[in-house]
């Protein structure tokens, strides 16, 4: 029965001719833009994470504390919510490091009259202060209210603009995708009310003959989701192989531009979820225009 | 069998309701054949309609093989459908599919062994003498042939009741006795008949039951 039922699908398929062509595209179209975006949203927030895993935040002293009291400072710093780590970096550490990003250049330094550096405490902030810009600058204040403190640099800013493309992103593939997937389901439903006419003598003869109902009604949920299946399998084919021939050469820019050393692509499970989408899809199609008969 | 009690049927034209039956009652047991006659207009079609519940009675109650109609549900006339074959003046073919195809898609549809298709298609085929036809388009055939096609359709699940409206209404003489003898044939094997012409004369000589519309009253009920 259901082979006789796939066959009775595909004969509508072939009925409904361009439009549901036209609705393979659109479904295609919908998932390859869902892929493309889930992608690019997916890398830019494996940047976004690396780069607030970078981000430090320098509190500069006014003078440089008795290295005995250095231990009670640093566990007041770290006691401030969204610190993770405090390490203290002292004058004379702070000169040996401009030194040694000077290179050979580092002779300037021995120029100087006097260290001219201030002794800092850097500080790593935890997940939770460079979540949002909020916490980052909550944690930035109280760092400022520290008596020892001269001035607190270092701000999660980029990232958060980093992270708000990456939200943006998001949004307008989800946005493409909807707005396509919308016009997919429409034109699947077109679609099969297309069949429905064309098979109306069929329909008339299964109920003078006493078909069960699902009998009259499978194959045209089933053209729904034959057409959601072809459209998400081509998309999918679109995806892999966009990504086989553009990804190597987006990784050098990408890892020039974002430190990302490889780019990942959609792992198997979401490709299966893309293709269980777009087949879901065209049933949804498919079962719309049958709800209206 | 078949059991009207004081049906009526009523249509809607704007305002004004048209009878197309009052008050029909009348039995038909298992293994009668039985003429349906009346002139164009009688009601003959809208009875038959009601026996296959492609229509509810305005009034009045309907057995058909043990199912009372009025309250039936979707599930029970499928089920009563697939004990029923149906002839229609339009031999009603599916234009793209041959003479066997058209057989074989009426035991798909309601679930047949797919390895007993093919030897009840010829089984009926061969019951209306067009076995050679089988692979032919209903574009192809006569409407003769077109009528047997229709026929072997309607007898290839075995009905215990075949509803006949009008099958030889579109056919010459010599066609319309062909029918005849295969419509005789079908009930000689068990399945009671109701035959519905509008043609007289042909009620006379199938000298069988007959019952007759007017106005959408039955006037008449002998043999």
């Amino acid at each position: 029965m259901l082979g006789f039922l796939i066959a009775e699908a595909l004969r509508d398929l072939r009925r409904a001719g361009r439009v549901a062509l036209s609705a393979m595209l659109l479904i295609t179209l919908a998932l390859a833009a869902l892929g493309a975006f889930w992608t690019l949203t997916s890398n830019l927030g494996d940047a976004v994470a690396k780069w607030r895993d970078r981000v430090r935040v320098i509190v500069y002293l006014k003078s440089e504390p008795d290295p005995a009291s250095v231990p009670a400072l640093l566990a007041r710093v770290q006691a401030v919510p969204g610190v993770a780590s405090a390490t203290y970096v002292g004058r004379t550490q702070a000169l040996a490091s401009l030194k040694r990003v000077l290179g050979k250049d580092a002779t300037v330094v021995d120029h100087l009259g006097a260290n001219p550096l201030s002794a800092s405490i850097e500080i790593a902030p935890a997940a939770s202060a460079s979540a949002s810009p909020e916490a980052a600058r909550a944690m930035l204040a109280r760092l400022a209210e520290f008596p020892e403190a001269e001035e607190v640099a270092g701000s999660a800013d980029w990232v958060e603009r980093l992270s708000e493309w990456q939200r943006l992103l998001a949004f307008v593939g989800l946005g493409i995708g909807g707005v396509l997937a919308l016009a997919a389901i429409l034109t699947v439903t077109t679609a099969t009310t297309l069949v429905l006419h064309a098979r109306r003598q069929e329909t008339e003869i299964m109920r003078l003959v006493g078909a069960p109902e699902f009998v009259i009604r499978l194959p045209l949920l089933l053209q729904g989701m034959l057409q959601g299946l072809v459209g998400a399998v081509v998309a999918v084919g679109l995806l892999v192989g966009a990504w086989r021939l553009g990804a190597p050469h987006f990784e050098p820019l990408i890892e020039l531009t974002l430190g990302l050393p490889q780019l990942t692509f959609m792992p198997p499970v979401q490709l299966a979820a893309l293709v269980v989408t777009g087949t879901l899809l065209g049933g949804l199609g498919g079962w719309l225009a049958r709800a209206g008969r | 069998m078949i059991e009207l009690q004081g049906v009526w049927k009523t249509f809607s034209v704007g305002p004004v309701k048209v009878p197309a039956l009052s008050d029909v009652s009348f039995r038909v047991t298992r293994g009668e054949f039985v003429v349906l006659t009346g002139p164009s207009g009688a009601g003959k079609t809208t009875l038959l309609r009601l026996l296959y519940r492609e229509d509810v009675p305005s009034e009045g109650e309907i057995s058909v093989l043990g199912q009372e109609l009025n309250s039936a549900r979707r599930r029970e006339v499928a089920a009563l459908r697939r004990s029923i074959g149906i002839v229609f003046q339009d031999s009603k073919l599916l234009p793209g599919r041959t003479v066997y195809e058209n057989i074989a898609f009426v035991l798909r549809v309601t679930g047949t062994q797919r390895s007993e298709i093919t030897a009840r298609v010829f089984d009926a085929l061969r019951a209306v003498g067009l076995s050679a036809r089988a692979q032919a388009y209903p574009a192809q055939l006569s409407q003769g042939e077109a009528q047997r096609a229709a026929l072997a359709r309607a007898i290839v699940r075995r009905p215990t009741l075949l509803l006949a409206d009008e099958p030889t209404g579109n056919i010459d003489d010599a066609m319309a006795a062909e029918i005849h003898d295969v419509i005789k044939d079908i009930w000689v094997s068990g399945t009671t008949v109701l035959f519905a012409t509008h043609q007289a004369r042909l009620a006379t000589l199938l000298k069988r039951r007959t019952l007759v519309l007017e106005g959408g009253r039955l006037v008449k009920d002998q043999g």
